[in-house]
């Protein structure tokens, strides 16, 4: 039996490694090559597993683990059901029904994504907090110096939830933008009702689309410091700061974040796994038409609008209000015109950010599809692992092969003084890492809606890749791509620790001029940046939904 | 497609040239390269003033102290800082370690300026700043009477009383380091878990929120900077102050070693291309023009001895500071996470 299991395995690992060579084609050389480019510093990080951690391993593992895992845990379970909720039903009753404010409430429930986490943090818990606006509307009911304290896990999952849900509002709604409604009238004309025909037809078809959503909100959760160090509940990022700033070993540090990175690396690969059994490519490809909304009777359209208005105000309206209340009181010491600059820096930067992280996330995808060989396509997702990661580390997994590739272009005499650290290349290909998954996951999602036989009879037919891709599968990818970029553009507006330790000495942005009043614990201060950020967001988000909406 | 390839090729041109711009127009023996960890309006000032002074251009990366000093350790030889910039002693000490700073130039004027248990043994770093960690109290429901020292905070009489924020805070950890060097680890952990065991509330917030906390009624006493209740005193927020008013500043230990200080401080990074520059800078910071508006805008203590407090620090009067020299705060930080930890405070 021995004998003939092993002859067996042996067939089959030269029949692999036969099948390997006769599959490798160009697009895998190029699969790996962009996957290398964007996947080093991953890659970097990674490889200190094996270097191990520092001495204080023992320390962390007897006192902290298990709390900072706990915690983790259950900051994940519940961000899961309020991102569940509040994304994937406002995203299908946009897009199903029609009721008044509805064009408004479709784009304001993208905004909270533009509430740095911090701020909303703060925001809450001053909203809550003695003397705050709460307390204030309470009093009327002859309640005095109330305080709901929000600082719990509870209260996290809450405002981290709130902040993130969009991830998976986005890629549900550009799912059911674009996904032919031809099933669902089926299931009408049979008699099914609405509510049942979400939950056994549409809720299904669009799975992949919501974990797409909800894989980027848990990385971000799992990465969250600032919100977390605020509230005071310890999670595994917590961990990683403790043993980096406080234990001082930053090997441990790099070596916890290997472990999470190996941790998500494996839901993924087992998500797709399980996927991969199922069919998801609707039977027709033809325009759907989305300009069909369900109208109901007009108090129940009121209902609905209460409901679709229920996260906008939670993750918009809330913490603006408290931002603004807080502007007003600073506005004499904050307010210049640097402002404005800054916004425009800012701007610019999350461009161009954004489009090279969309171009890359593109290449990607299509590159490893391209090819042939499945685990070339499964490793692919190493490219998406940044996400998981605080930016702070991977600050360092840019860092360590940039400077030694800077080092050795002066020692060859190249140059003269860093070219890639301390200027744009380095900050920009930093995003391009760290940001690759929200690109990704909007643009894998909405490929896989693309029935493969299209673009399948178009190679019989004689077309290359490319002319394929661009005649047929890019129009259909419009509405991912879009997507895409406005998440993007966001999370580079708001980000952190990346900008704060890449960025050129002449560049600065909204947000590290927001983190320099906060981290003073001047919260009111920091309201304006803030705001101003909020205001750079909307452009793009109106702009790119309008054309989301023709497209679609 | 061909529009955006069109606009991301303009837009990355656009950049491209900017930074060539800057680059071309660049002459190195006057610029100076300041990573910090301070993001004072004060600070921005002050560099503005030594620009004027000196005609020498300050460039600033803030980011904080542990980010930094890896970003040093990285960049190696080739590393564009001048100078690092922390908040606390515990940093710099750590710069040291790694053989990032080298000593400053002009001991004789730094000495003759400052005492000398805020200046690294070997001048690899010198302190620009003090803030007292102190307590405050409830003016209506605390005698102050019943303060005494830092240990005592572990007297049953506190009990579900004691205020303070996580000890992931660096300033608690200089605190604990300190309690350490002066009582020994047994007695530091047994003051840890004593804190712990009469803590009102998990440790949460920063320092303001504890400030609140106290004024709210959650608790009696708390531990905070000097420094962030000068803020709250003069904060545009009416909660903040209403807050604020109603406690009052102690300071510990008077009878025996005085308060515990920590500072911020500054050194000259090793492989630094303009060390001239940096040690200019250091010395601009120290002198009495510099030190005024430390002390004026900011809240916080000058170590320029020449230089009055502010107003709001006079207001509380005098204190016995804690001389010990921060090169143990520095040696001792580590030590004291690792009891706190073990000592159960989150």
């Amino acid at each position: 039996m021995k004998q003939v299991g092993s002859s067996q395995e042996s067939f089959s690992l030269k029949y692999r490694i036969q099948r390997g060579i006769r599959d490798l084609n160009k697009w895998t050389v190029f699969t790996v090559l962009i996957l290398l480019f964007i996947a080093v510093p991953v890659i970097t990080i990674f490889f200190k597993l094996f270097d191990g951690p520092g001495e204080s391993w023992g320390h962390i593992t007897n006192y902290l683990l298990t709390d900072y895992l706990k915690n983790s845990f259950y900051l994940s379970i519940l961000c899961t059901l309020i991102t569940l909720v509040a994304g994937v039903f406002s995203a299908w009753l946009v897009t199903r029904f029609e009721f008044p404010f509805r064009t408004y409430l479709e784009w304001l429930l993208i905004i909270p994504l533009a509430i740095p986490g911090y701020i909303m943090a703060y925001a809450y818990a001053g909203f809550f907090d003695y003397g705050g606006i709460f307390s204030w509307l309470m009093s009327p009911l002859g309640v005095e110096n109330f305080k709901l304290d929000m600082m719990n896990v509870i209260g996290l999952s809450f405002v981290l939830g709130i902040s993130l849900f969009p991830y998976v509002y986005v890629s549900s709604r550009a799912f059911f933008l674009t996904q032919a409604l031809n099933l669902l009238e089926a299931s009408r004309l049979l008699g099914i009702s609405e509510t049942r025909s979400f939950f056994k037809l549409v809720f299904p078809l669009a799975r992949p689309a919501i974990v797409a959503g909800l894989v980027l909100v848990l990385m971000e959760v799992l990465n969250d410091y600032g919100a977390a160090e605020y509230y005071g509940v310890n999670t595994f990022t917590t961990g990683i700061f403790r043993s980096w700033f406080s234990l001082e070993e930053p090997e441990t540090a790099i070596y916890l974040s290997a472990l999470l990175l190996s941790i998500v690396f494996v839901l993924i690969i087992l998500e797709k796994y399980q996927r991969r059994k199922l069919q998801y490519t609707t039977p027709k490809t033809g325009r759907t038409s989305i300009d069909y909304r369900i109208k109901l009777s007009y108090p129940k359209q009121i209902v609905l609008t209460i409901l679709v208005s229920l996260p906008v105000v939670l993750g918009f309206l809330i913490p603006v209000i408290q931002l603004i209340q807080w502007a007003v009181r600073t506005y004499n010491e904050v307010f210049n015109q640097d402002l404005l600059w800054l916004s425009l820096q800012s701007f610019g930067i999350a461009f161009v950010a954004a489009c090279f992280t969309v171009l890359f996330a593109l290449l990607l995808l299509y590159f490893s599809k391209w090819n042939k060989i499945y685990s070339v396509q499964s490793a692919s997702k190493l490219g998406v692992l940044g996400y998981a990661i605080p930016g702070a580390v991977v600050a360092i997994g840019v860092m360590i092969p940039t400077l030694s590739l800077d080092k050795s272009f002066i020692e060859w005499g190249w140059a003269s003084k860093f070219i890639i650290n301390g200027t744009l290349i380095a900050l920009v290909y930093a995003y391009v890492v760290r940001f690759l998954a929200v690109a990704y996951q909007p643009l894998e999602s909405s490929s896989l809606k693309v029935n493969s036989s299209i673009p399948d009879s178009s190679k019989i037919l004689g077309m290359g890749n490319f002319k394929t891709f661009f005649k047929i599968e890019f129009p259909l990818l419009k509405a991912g791509m879009l997507s895409a970029f406005i998440l993007v553009f966001i999370d580079v507006l708001k980000e952190l620790p990346l900008t704060l330790i890449l960025k050129p000495y002449h560049i600065n942005t909204l947000a590290v001029n927001a983190y320099g009043y906060a981290s003073d614990e001047m919260v009111m201060h920091a309201s304006i940046p803030s705001l101003f950020i909020i205001l750079t967001a909307l452009i793009p988000v109106i702009v790119l939904n309008k054309l989301l909406l023709k497209n679609g | 497609m061909k529009k955006i390839v069109l606009l991301l090729l303009i837009a990355t041109a656009f950049f491209a040239c900017k930074n060539d711009s800057k680059s071309s127009t660049k002459s190195e023996d006057n610029e100076l390269n300041v990573y910090t960890h301070r993001h004072y309006d004060s600070d921005k000032q002050l560099f503005e003033m030594f620009e004027k002074e000196t005609g020498i251009k300050v460039n600033v990366i803030n980011s904080k102290a542990d980010e930094l000093i890896q970003k040093m350790v990285l960049e190696g030889e080739q590393s564009p800082a001048d100078v690092l910039i922390t908040v606390d002693a515990g940093r710099l000490h750590m710069a040291k370690e790694k053989g990032l700073l080298q000593p400053v130039s002009d001991k004789k004027i730094i000495d003759s300026i400052i005492p000398s248990n805020l200046i690294d043994k070997d001048y690899h770093w010198v302190a620009l700043t003090k803030r007292a960690r102190v307590l405050v109290y409830a003016k209506d429901r605390v005698d102050p009477t019943s303060l005494t020292t830092y240990e005592d905070l572990v007297l049953p009489q506190w009990k579900g009383k004691l205020l303070f924020r996580s000890s992931s805070n660096i300033y608690n950890q200089s605190l604990m380091a300190s309690i350490v060097a002066n009582d020994g680890e047994e007695t530091a952990k047994k003051w840890a878990e004593g804190l712990v065991e009469n803590q009102a509330r998990k440790p949460k917030g920063n320092d303001r929120d504890q400030v609140k906390a106290v004024a709210a009624g959650e608790g009696d006493v708390a531990i905070v900077n000097t420094y962030y209740i000068g803020k709250m005193l003069n904060s545009n927020d009416r909660t903040e102050l209403e807050a604020a008013d109603q406690v009052a500043v102690f300071f510990p230990n008077q009878n025996d070693r005085g308060t515990h200080i920590n500072v911020s401080g500054i050194g000259v990074a090793k492989y630094s291309p303009n060390p001239e520059a940096a040690n200019k800078l250091i010395n601009f910071l120290l002198s009495e023009e510099a030190q005024e508006v430390f002390a004026l805008s900011n809240y916080e203590y000058p170590v320029n001895e020449n230089i009055e407090n502010s107003e709001v620090l006079k207001a509380w009067g005098d204190f016995k500071e804690d001389d010990l020299h921060l090169n143990q705060l520095g040696e001792l930080n580590k030590k004291a996470v690792i009891l706190f930890d073990e000592a159960g405070w989150k």
